[in-house]
């Protein structure tokens, strides 16, 4: 019996975050702690030619000011586990030494009493710059004779490419329909409310560096500062209570990161740096920047032959990390849950003189975007309604088991019952003939869909196990250890759930530690949509041990048999004599205080450790997002009018958290598909450095979301499936399919977004509809 | 994103403020509710030795009946006149721009004052006092003189206030019936700075007749600014709803600095800005004649 797995349990995190006492980063005070500032680049490319800092240095309070010369030759080994020491990375020097790359490049810290001292001194920091031509536009950058880096002429990072396009233009050739559309996706991130954050304090005698962090990965950091300082790893600690938001940008530590925890190890005292939203915006990295020109070939039926995509992506000036490894999922996943027989993809990861590439929430989301828009276009070009297009390509459970053209081998997945929940939610005869009356009267509404499968839980050597550590204490009180890593994401309520089914014990008798890398096991924290999967396996794997010996205590005290045992209520029972019982707190103290009570050949104590090892290569997910919109061809604005989500995550572990994940990350979309921009003008300065400009949408510009289930087991622990990411993955194609769809009437195509009301106006003006 | 450091000072009366404000000079600057000067500071566009701060002065805040007029201190919060029904009976022109600033917490801090005297050139209230011929109070040590309006606002962030003056109050002129007003303005989220927006004030003579008509447009220039043009093309013609594209295309026709940015071109906010005056039209001409 599991009273809590699948129930709305209240999240245990929300007394203290709810009232304002969440222990975040900059909450973390220490004695004479120090403050840090960065002096950035106000260009996009240029020599430093010499920086003068006497007279910061002059300016009361302030401690030091550092320089490359004084941090990067500190560096000792710099890679990330996640990928690995073998992966070909790309630069990522502490502070800008030669040159600078984009606007925001850090090219000294200035350390202070406060922040306040700090930038009053790093206004007084003069560099001179010998500007250099930038290479702005990633999408130009391949024919460029100007290179972000020196050791990447033609600024090509890397390339990524299936089976030869070549060998698919017979099918093209052949086919009755060939639709071809290019896709230009802008530069938008993942802006959590916490910006980035970090606090290192070395201890010298001991040898020994206690960072605090803005982090969803404390182990992560660990490591990283471990070889970075060249410090022993047990010698690190990191520690994180609450993180607000990170969405995949906080998953590795950054160049920022790297010059505190560098300066740290030269100060008398803890080192603070908290980023500013002007620094976030600026330098905190871009991502979904990218664009492909995707193709299909159909049959006379709708039938897809083929697909491909080729793709390339702004890899930003110093992206974290290289962006090739994890840039390989677009094309893996481009051909999403439909037949599509045959097809390939190319990707290209290029270089520009902006802010680095970071991961955000479904990293590879363009692979949606790409396919939904161009099944949309297709089903119009061909005369189609893109709903049937979808019915007649869609994979059904008969399919199943079945891999893509690539090889990702789906199962358990359900992309088709989605995409008709979805529809039925809507009553999608109702509103077609909605839009048909209000087209009649000069209003345009539209609805749009977005179907794609996800993997989730990837097993990868750094994210393919989890540990767990359970402790009942001798009150009979359990506290589970696990790596942690939320971001505000409900995984400690998660884990308490959990681990109050697995043992059977009352939910208010269990609690958890996590995120300190001195208590927990390691772990590979928060990304990749693991966390439930991987800590549901890894709490039990590691309870099973635990409950064993809880009954083989009690049925040796009560002298029955094991099996006659229920663990209910943190009380272990005589099935059908419950007078016969023992509480979990009585058990304990036969645990640890009467070894002569405890039965042969079990041992003292209740604590146990595991780790779970997950035997799939991933877990994947499925949903059809689907909204409708209303289009005011006048001012461009688009209201969205329902917003529904039919996923597929297994059975939910808490349907809270699920739907909170759900509607995160359609929020996310939704910035994206209508409002967000990290934009840059032609000279490389951007021009959204704080929220007057990133416009993030609000409570105001997003509709109610309605939320349908199915319900597929996975074949991994629980039947769970992640839930983080998709949200922010199947948002953004489906709006912007839904105002293609009300813009379709007047001849419009979308190949460039974000959809702003003046991109709107200006192709409905292109059309030639309009009189201005 | 830290203040440059500022020294504060809390004065308590109108005398003794713009006392502080001779002796301080270009390095004092008066603060009411922050709402764009606290980010200003903290991003250090802009940077004082010496803020005055005006919540003390109790005599600034309050509003007024006077001989056809309305009188509002210039520290009345935006929160205050949008609950107030004398404000959404004698100057709804006013009521009904109030909603569209910001976010209630921003309106629960940000006065009348502050929004006049900052004017931005996509601000409601600037625009909304020019539609209204305000004229506005201000003192120093020198003396206390009325400016209207048209003479107020000079452009991007800059009015007709001395470095030493302060501004005190605005007074509205209370329109006789049959009038309607409205306020329409598109922006990119709720509660945003508006990318084109148009205020229209008509006022019928007793055979139905505009006698009186007054166009306000804001987010379309250095400063709001009025179409006098479109205006006068409206006097003594019976009201009609379908001369709204028309006067709207007028209204916009001589504007010449029509700001572009991320958010829109210069030709698509004059394209906003028109429709934005036809809909703001439409809604007063229908208030006019049918009350």
């Amino acid at each position: 019996m599991a009273p809590y797995t699948g129930t709305r349990t209240p999240r245990v995190e929300d007394p203290r975050l709810l009232t304002g006492t969440g222990t975040y980063v900059d909450d973390v005070v220490r004695p004479g702690m120090l403050h840090a500032c960065f002096v950035r680049s106000p260009v996009a490319r240029a020599r430093i030619a010499a920086i003068d800092v006497s007279e910061a240095l002059r300016l009361d309070g302030v401690h030091a000011v550092f320089v490359a010369q004084d941090l990067n030759s500190g560096v000792h080994e710099q890679w990330y586990t996640l990928n690995g020491p073998e992966d070909p990375d790309t630069p990522r020097p502490p502070l800008a030494a030669d040159e600078v790359r984009f606007v925001g490049d850090p090219v000294a810290m200035v350390v202070a009493v406060d922040r306040y001292r700090a930038e009053d001194a790093a206004e007084l920091v003069v560099v001179d710059y010998d500007e250099l031509p930038p290479v702005v536009d990633y999408a130009t950058a391949l024919e460029s004779t100007e290179s972000v880096h020196a050791t990447h002429p033609g600024n090509l990072v890397g390339e990524l490419a299936g089976r030869p396009m070549e060998e698919l233009a017979p099918v093209f050739e052949d086919a009755p329909h060939v639709v071809g559309v290019t896709i230009r996706q802008q530069a938008y991130c993942p802006v959590p409310l916490e910006t980035r954050g970090i606090v290192a304090e070395w201890s010298a005698p001991a040898g020994e560096m206690t960072v605090w962090a803005a982090t969803q990965s404390p182990h992560e950091v660990r490591s990283f500062c471990a070889r970075l300082l060249g410090v022993d790893e047990h010698r690190v600690r990191v520690v994180m209570r609450d993180t607000g938001g990170g969405f995949g940008q906080k998953v590795l530590p950054q160049r920022e990161d790297m010059c505190v925890l560098l300066a740290a190890a030269k100060l008398p005292a803890a080192l603070k740096w908290i980023e500013d939203r002007q620094e976030h915006l600026m330098a905190a990295g871009q991502a979904r920047h990218e664009h492909g020109e995707a193709r299909l070939a159909l049959d006379d039926e709708g039938r897809i032959l083929a697909a491909t995509l080729d793709h390339v992506q702004d890899a930003g000036a110093y992206p974290t990390p290289s962006p090739v490894q994890s840039g390989l999922a677009v094309g893996l996943l481009f051909p999403g849950p439909y037949r599509i027989p045959q097809g390939t993809f190319r990707s290209r990861f290029v270089f520009s003189n902006t802010s680095g590439r970071v991961a955000y929430r479904g990293p590879w989301q363009f692979e949606s975007m790409a396919r939904e828009v161009l099944l949309d276009t297709a089903a119009r070009r061909i005369g189609m309604d893109p709903v049937e297009l979808r019915r007649r390509n869609m994979l059904r459970r008969e399919d199943l088991p079945t891999a893509n053209f690539n090889g990702m081998p789906y199962d358990h997945i359900t992309p088709y019952e989605t995409f008709e929940q979805a529809l039925e939610m809507l009553d999608c005869p109702a509103f077609r003939r909605e839009q048909e009356q209000a087209r009649a009267q000069g209003r345009y509404l539209g609805l749009g869909t977005c179907t794609y499968v996800e993997p989730t839980a990837g097993a990868t050597p750094f994210h393919g196990t989890e540990g767990a550590t359970i402790r009942i204490e001798p009150s009979g009180k359990v506290n589970v250890y696990v790596a942690g890593g939320s971001c505000g994401n409900s995984l400690e309520t998660t884990v308490v759930q959990l681990t109050a089914d697995a043992l059977g014990a009352a939910i208010e008798d269990v609690s958890t530690i996590q995120g300190d890398t001195a208590l927990t096991p390691y772990g590979a924290g928060t990304g990749g949509s693991r966390s439930g999967p991987m800590t549901a396996g890894a709490i039990a794997e590691t309870a099973a041990g635990l409950r064993d010996r809880i009954l083989a205590i009690a049925g040796h005290r009560l002298e029955v048999a094991v099996e006659k045992l229920e663990l209910t209520g943190s009380r272990a029972s005589v099935t059908g004599d419950p007078e016969k019982s023992l509480t979990l707190a009585e058990i304990a103290d036969i645990a640890y205080f009467q070894p002569h009570a405890m039965p042969p050949g079990v041992p003292a104590g209740l604590e146990a450790s595991g780790r779970y090892r997950s035997p799939h290569l991933m877990i994947w997910a499925n949903a059809t997002h689907l909204c409708t919109c209303e289009v005011d061809i006048v001012t461009g604005g688009v209201k969205l009018l329902r917003y529904i989500v039919s996923e597929d995550c297994g059975p939910m572990i808490n349907p809270s958290v699920v739907e909170g994940q759900i509607y995160g990350g359609t929020v996310q979309g939704i910035g994206g598909a209508l409002y967000e921009h990290l934009a840059y003008d032609e000279d490389g300065n951007p021009l959204a450095t704080t929220f007057m400009d990133y416009l993030l949408p609000t409570a105001t510009e997003v509709p109610v979301i309605e939320l349908g289930h199915i319900e597929t087991p996975s074949p991994g622990p629980g039947g769970h499936k992640g839930v983080g990411e998709g949200g922010a993955i199947g948002s953004a194609p489906a709006i912007v399919n839904a105002v293609a769809d009300a813009l379709a009437p007047l001849g419009v195509e979308i190949g460039r977004l974000p959809l702003t009301p003046a991109s709107i106006v200006e192709l409905v003006e292109q059309a030639g509809v309009m009189t201005p | 994103m830290k203040p440059a450091a500022f020294e504060y000072h809390a004065p308590t009366s109108a005398e003794e403020t713009v006392a502080l404000l001779a002796e301080l000079g270009d390095e004092g600057k008066t603060i009411a509710g922050g709402q764009s000067l606290v980010p200003m500071l903290a991003l250090r566009l802009a940077t004082f030795g010496h803020l005055v701060d005006l919540r003390r002065v109790h005599e600034l805040r309050g509003i007024e009946q006077r001989d056809g007029t309305v009188r509002i201190g210039a520290t009345t919060t935006q929160a205050t006149l949008q609950r107030s029904e004398d404000i959404r009976d004698l100057v709804p022109l006013l009521a009904r721009a109030t909603p569209l600033i910001g976010h209630f917490q921003i309106r629960s801090r940000g006065t009348v004052g502050g929004s006049l005297a900052h004017a931005d050139a996509a601000a409601e209230y600037p625009a909304v006092a020019l539609t209204l011929d305000a004229e506005l109070e201000a003192l120093s040590v020198r003396g206390r003189r009325t400016i209207p309006a048209a003479r107020f606002l000079t452009g991007t962030w800059t009015t007709a206030l001395a470095e030493d003056e302060l501004l005190t109050a605005v007074t509205f002129p209370v329109w006789r019936r049959p009038r309607g007003f409205a306020i329409e303005e598109f922006a990119r989220r709720s509660g945003d700075f508006a990318l084109a927006g148009a205020a229209v004030a008509v006022g019928l003579d007793a055979g139905g007749r505009v006698d009186r008509c007054a166009i306000g447009l804001f987010g379309l220039g250095p400063s709001a600014c009025r179409a006098h043009t479109a205006e006068a093309g409206t006097m003594g013609r019976e009201p009609a709803e379908d001369m709204a594209d028309d006067i709207g295309r007028q209204a916009l026709a001589d504007l010449d600095s029509i700001p572009s940015d991320l958010h829109g071109s210069a030709g698509y906010r004059k394209r906003v800005g028109a429709a934005m005056v036809a809909r703001a039209w439409r809604r007063a001409v229908r208030e006019a004649v049918h009350g």
